[in-house]
């Protein structure tokens, strides 16, 4: 998944086109489900373009950016479990049309519907509920410090998916401590360490803005599994972090 | 016992391929119709898909060739090595394990052991064995082409240096036109 570089002698003789046609072998002929995230993960970018494109170029009808990212993951998921490899053509050009026309749907849809909110109060309300799980009301304190602390570790994680994205600049602004830095590096190097559902959900989530919907249609699970994966997986790491030295 | 196409066919048949590899997959399909086990049709068949850009049905037929004549130890070299560049490098090792019942000075076995260096990053040693193979390799000239070319881009990284983006192997489709029954 997200930042696993292949070794380097590995890259020196990996074909891209080979790749990318043994992740469809083994997700199509062979059933292996991971590969399905992997090509997920490989045609994320293309997904987020076009929805970049087509915000700036449509009617958003009170859609934020965020949401057309989502209308796009749905395409893309739907992309890739109707391509057929064998057929020669490029998956991305498929894609492209399937990503597009998921868009147009999602927005005739949204328009159509009085109660539409924003794709950020969807997540954060998905975070709320998953958090609140397990919660008891004979500590009501304790319980609130447990969701706070998820809550907070979220966010962390999200900063966290943008401090990769600016690897470039080392320079840290006026709010950014070192320490800050490097516990935002430690969470998702705990976030790693997840066993594979956990990893899958908060790398999607956090790292990638998939939103729980999205995530439980890309691993073929409910959404409400994913909700339980995703606060499992917030505590283990809060775990971690709590006895790290 | 497999029944097998004679060695004039598969002779002339190499040699047209060799010459021009497009339009001989359907020959090869008629060919499998009457010599279904026959694992060097099946090697030719994934060695020209290879070349055509069909990676998904390339893998298909060496797995074929390799799973009906396990000792066919060129197809079993090439469908590892195909594994490699597919990102594959667990399904690699394992297709390779059975070279190493080749003798200690067979060219592949000296091919199998550089790669595995460079699984492990080890570009000092996947040199030196790539070196010590092409000399050993007399009978697939194009294989050699394959790991000089190799060679050639590790050699910037034993000082840690980076590599320039190229196009990495040429088409080790290329051995087909090496390919011989003897192999079998």
């Amino acid at each position: 998944m997200s930042g696993r570089a292949p070794r380097l002698g590995l890259a020196l003789l990996q074909r891209a086109a080979q790749v990318e046609a043994s992740l469809w072998r083994r997700f199509r002929f062979d059933g292996e489900v991971v590969c399905r995230e992997a090509l997920f993960e490989r045609h994320l970018s293309l997904a987020r373009k076009i929805a970049r494109g087509e915000f700036r170029r449509r009617p958003a009808y009170g859609l934020d950016r965020s949401d057309f990212e989502q209308l796009a993951y749905g395409g893309l998921l739907e992309a890739i479990d109707r391509y057929d490899p064998l057929r020669g053509a490029l998956f991305e050009a498929f894609a492209r049309r399937r990503i597009r026309g998921a868009i147009t749907d999602g927005i005739a849809k949204s328009s159509e519907s009085a109660a539409h909110f924003s794709h950020r109060q969807r997540l954060e309300n998905e975070r709320l509920r998953s958090l609140s799980q397990g919660a008891t009301s004979s500590d009501p304190i304790a319980a609130l410090g447990v969701l706070a602390s998820g809550l907070a570790l979220g966010l962390l994680a999200e900063n966290a998916a943008r401090l990769l994205e600016q690897q470039a600049s080392p320079e840290l602004d006026a709010y950014e401590s070192l320490a800050w830095r490097e516990l935002q590096l430690n969470m998702l190097a705990e976030i790693e360490k997840l066993p594979s559902p956990e990893r899958t959900v908060l790398q999607q989530h956090y790292l990638n803005g998939v939103d729980f919907a999205q995530i439980a249609e890309l691993m073929g699970l409910s959404r409400g599994r994913i909700s339980q994966l995703h606060h499992a997986g917030l505590m283990a790491v809060r775990e971690r972090l709590r006895y790290k030295d | 016992m497999a029944q097998l196409a004679d060695a004039e066919t598969l002779e002339a048949l190499a040699r047209d391929v060799a010459a021009a590899p497009a339009g001989q997959i359907s020959r090869i399909d008629a060919l499998l119709l009457a010599f279904p086990d026959d694992a060097r049709l099946h090697f030719l068949r994934g060695s020209i898909l290879i070349g055509e850009g069909r990676p998904i049905e390339a893998h298909q037929s060496l797995s074929r060739a390799v799973a009906l004549a396990p000792d066919f130890a060129i197809a079993r070299f090439q469908l590892g090595f195909f594994q490699l560049t597919s990102g594959e490098a667990e399904n690699a090792l394992e297709t390779w394990g059975r070279l190493d019942r080749l003798p200690d000075g067979h060219y592949l076995r000296k091919f199998v052991d550089g790669l595995r260096c460079l699984i492990r990053d080890d570009f000092k040693g996947a040199i030196e064995a790539l070196r010590e193979g092409i000399p050993l390799n007399q009978e697939n000239p194009p294989l050699n082409r394959d790991m000089q070319l190799i060679i050639d881009q590790c050699l910037p990284l034993l000082n840690g240096g980076e590599r320039e983006d190229s196009d990495t192997v040429s088409e080790t489709a290329f051995i087909l036109r090496q390919f011989s029954a003897r192999e079998h």
